[in-house]
């Protein structure tokens, strides 16, 4: 029997239209929220639906918009702000970073900021360098922000009905442009959950090397564990989901019995998710590592629009299988690697299902 | 507002006579206004004082915070106050202590908050600059210019969508009419026709630099551009005019749900940050102060401010008791209220 499957834009569509229904004081707000495309589809005849006063278009004034989440969230609301890049949040760096995240610290707990941003990382072809950018280390930085990277149309919707129903403060989720269309059977990782929607999760157990993912590394991962298990190495793969509040326990499980780690990030590693989870390791206890720990990103420059660049710029399953296959086996180990072809290529024409 | 119990009445010959005085002098609206403005003097006065007692222990270092005093700038404060109901909510910035008194705030908390102890109003971890009363609409109060304003409007979208009567009240100062945001909020509450009162408290300066050294426009005349209501009141001094003026725009508001605008010139006493007078500096003249606190009532006036005096010392004296009564927070408060 066939599993129903359901994609990454259905799960966000979902999502957004249960806040909305659910919820009377929801509002989702954004540039693009009303217009025929809306928000790649996520919020696509919301307006008409629920009311243009729920459904706000906005001026391009990042900044002030993010602003009015605040307030609004002051006055019993919860805002869902959009960005159709992740790039333009950095406009609205102020409010969420000066404001946002230290309404609630900064005046002892008088006030909450129930609100949640929805951050777009436009990676697909050719976005260049201020429309792909996957800015979650520079928000996890920040005391008081809670950053996820929901991997799969389950992790979407629980997520999302946790933030809107249940989480108290500002909340930001990266959402990966090439997932969009991904389908996944029965919403992405089986039984695979943690203990809140929030919470990091183990989505393939593997007793050879922990690799830590985040957001589309997580199905990169996949997609290079079952490719190794054909060639006898077995990877663990740790949904990192909660870039802010990431679950050390689990990892620090996890490498206890695989003693090697790899991490994988959309971003650059240097003072990145990479670099916080070695940092956990090597603060916790280093001698989990039998090997040094190995991380993945982009490379250490701005993102180059021409494709010949840009398919240097990310790592590509190649580059992850061999990484992989260097920790666990050294070199030259005799598993052959699968061709290089980048993400972007595999994605546009994968129809899954996961 | 009333001064003149009720109560009294009656008891005495000379009593009856200034009820009867009372009475006839109320028909003709003045008594009303000799109550009412004794009232707003009065809560004008207990803010200097406040702010008095601030600077008069500043030195002792027992206020560990920075702070930015409102002397000179009460009136809008109290003037806009009295207005207001509790659910209206009031955006401020680091130079509030006068918004949070006159918005109901308490006291005895903000003393403990200035001295840095657990039963401050956030247990320590606001200071001056982040003074806030939810519960009598006083909304918080930033340390980054003109980051307020669009707060103001969201509550104020927030109230649309409830279905509130409520109306919001965003005080910033003229420095804040230079940053991005301001235009941002401008636009926004002008476009969604939002219930806020726009307050530019206009003292001239942004830190020690002067308007026209800051400003290519006149405030007033481009916040009209967003075709929202404009008014602007020179005599920031005045307390009834201030107060007249901010309760018919609060009224009109509350009642036609529209943005509006209003600067209101008024002049800050104090250097920016601290408990002196930095008139020795150059940027100003000691002769504009002088020429400013001709219109003071609270320096003109000084009989009703002897006679009101005693009591608000004690209520303040009670006050700086409890902070420092009030224990230091420690490591449960430290990491509480982060998420």
């Amino acid at each position: 029997m066939l599993a129903a499957s359901k994609t990454y834009r259905t799960a966000l569509f979902n999502a957004m239209n249960s806040a909305l229904a659910n919820h009377a004081h929801t509002v989702i707000i954004g540039q693009g929220v009303t217009d025929h495309k809306g928000i790649f589809g996520t919020t696509t005849g919301l307006a008409d639906k629920y009311g243009r006063h729920r459904v706000i278009e906005t001026p391009l004034a990042e900044e002030s918009i993010a602003g009015v989440c605040v307030g609004a969230a002051l006055n019993g609301l919860y805002p869902i702000n959009t960005h159709i890049r992740a790039d333009f949040s950095l406009l609205a760096f102020n409010q969420i970073i000066n404001l946002a995240a230290k309404y609630k610290y900064m005046f002892g707990g008088l006030f909450e900021v129930p609100m949640l941003l929805r951050l777009v990382i436009g990676r697909s072809w050719g976005q260049g360098a201020q429309h792909s950018q996957s800015l979650q280390s520079l928000f996890a930085h920040i005391p008081g922000l809670t950053v996820i990277m929901p991997s799969t149309p389950e992790s979407i919707e629980a997520s999302y009905d946790w933030a809107v129903s249940r989480h108290c403060g500002p909340v930001i989720s990266l959402e990966h442009r090439l997932m969009y269309e991904l389908a996944f059977v029965d919403g992405g990782w089986g039984s695979h959950r943690g203990t809140t929607p929030f919470s990091s999760r183990l989505v393939r157990e593997g007793k050879d090397v922990t690799i830590v993912a985040t957001s589309i590394m997580v199905l990169e991962a996949m997609r290079a564990a079952e490719f190794l298990a054909n060639h006898g190495v077995d990877c663990e793969v740790i949904d990192l989901h909660c870039i802010s509040h990431p679950d050390k326990d689990l990892i620090l499980r996890s490498l206890k019995r695989t003693g090697r780690l790899l991490v994988a990030d959309t971003s650059w590693p240097a003072f990145g998710v990479a670099a916080e989870i070695c940092r956990l390791v090597a603060e916790t206890d280093p001698r989990l590592l039998a090997r040094p720990a190995v991380t993945l990103g982009m490379q250490p420059a701005s993102c180059p629009t021409a494709k010949a660049l840009e398919d240097l710029f990310y790592p590509d399953l190649a580059q992850l299988v061999e990484a992989i296959v260097r920790l666990t086996r050294g070199e030259n180990a005799g598993i052959p690697l699968p061709d290089h072809r980048s993400m972007t290529d595999f994605y546009k024409a994968f129809k899954g299902p996961f | 507002m009333r001064l003149l119990g009720k109560g009294r009445a009656g008891s005495t010959p000379l009593k009856s006579r200034m009820l009867q005085d009372r009475d006839k002098l109320e028909m003709h609206g003045v008594v009303n206004a000799t109550t009412r403005f004794e009232s707003l003097f009065r809560e004008c006065l207990r803010i200097r004082l406040v702010e008095e007692k601030i600077i008069e222990l500043y030195p002792s270092d027992r206020i560990q915070s920075p702070v930015h005093l409102s002397i000179g700038q009460e009136a809008i404060a109290v003037g806009t106050c009295e207005t207001l109901r509790r659910t209206d909510l009031i955006f401020a910035t680091y130079r509030s202590h006068a918004f949070y008194l006159a918005k109901g705030g308490d006291l005895k908390r903000m003393f403990a908050e200035l001295y840095g102890r657990v039963d401050g109003l956030a247990k320590g971890k606001a200071g001056s600059m982040h003074l806030a009363a939810p519960d009598v609409g006083m909304m918080g109060s930033s340390a980054v210019v003109g980051t307020n304003l669009p707060h103001a409007a969201g509550a104020a979208l927030a109230a649309r969508n409830r279905g509130t009567d409520q109306v919001m009240v965003c005080a910033f100062g003229d420095g804040a009419t230079e940053q991005g945001v301001y235009h941002e909020t401008l636009n926004f509450v002008s476009l969604m026709q939002l219930p806020v009162i726009l307050l530019c408290e206009n003292n001239g300066l942004a830190v020690h630099a002067s308007q026209q050294e800051r400003q290519s426009y006149n405030i007033a005349a481009h916040a009209r551009c967003y075709g929202i209501e404009t008014t602007v009141l020179d005599e920031g001094y005045d307390l009834m005019r201030v107060a007249d003026t901010m309760g018919s725009l609060i009224g009109a508001t509350r009642g036609d749900r529209k943005p509006r605008f209003i600067e209101i010139k008024t002049f800050r006493y104090k250097e920016h940050v601290g408990p002196g007078d930095d008139y020795d500096a150059g940027y100003r003249s000691r002769a504009d102060l002088q020429a400013w606190q001709a219109h003071d009532a609270l320096v003109q006036d000084r009989a009703l401010a002897e006679r009101l005096r005693p009591e608000l010392e004690r209520e303040i004296a009670a006050a700086v008791a409890f902070a420092e009564a009030s224990p230091l927070p420690g490591r449960a408060e430290l990491l509480s209220d982060v998420i």
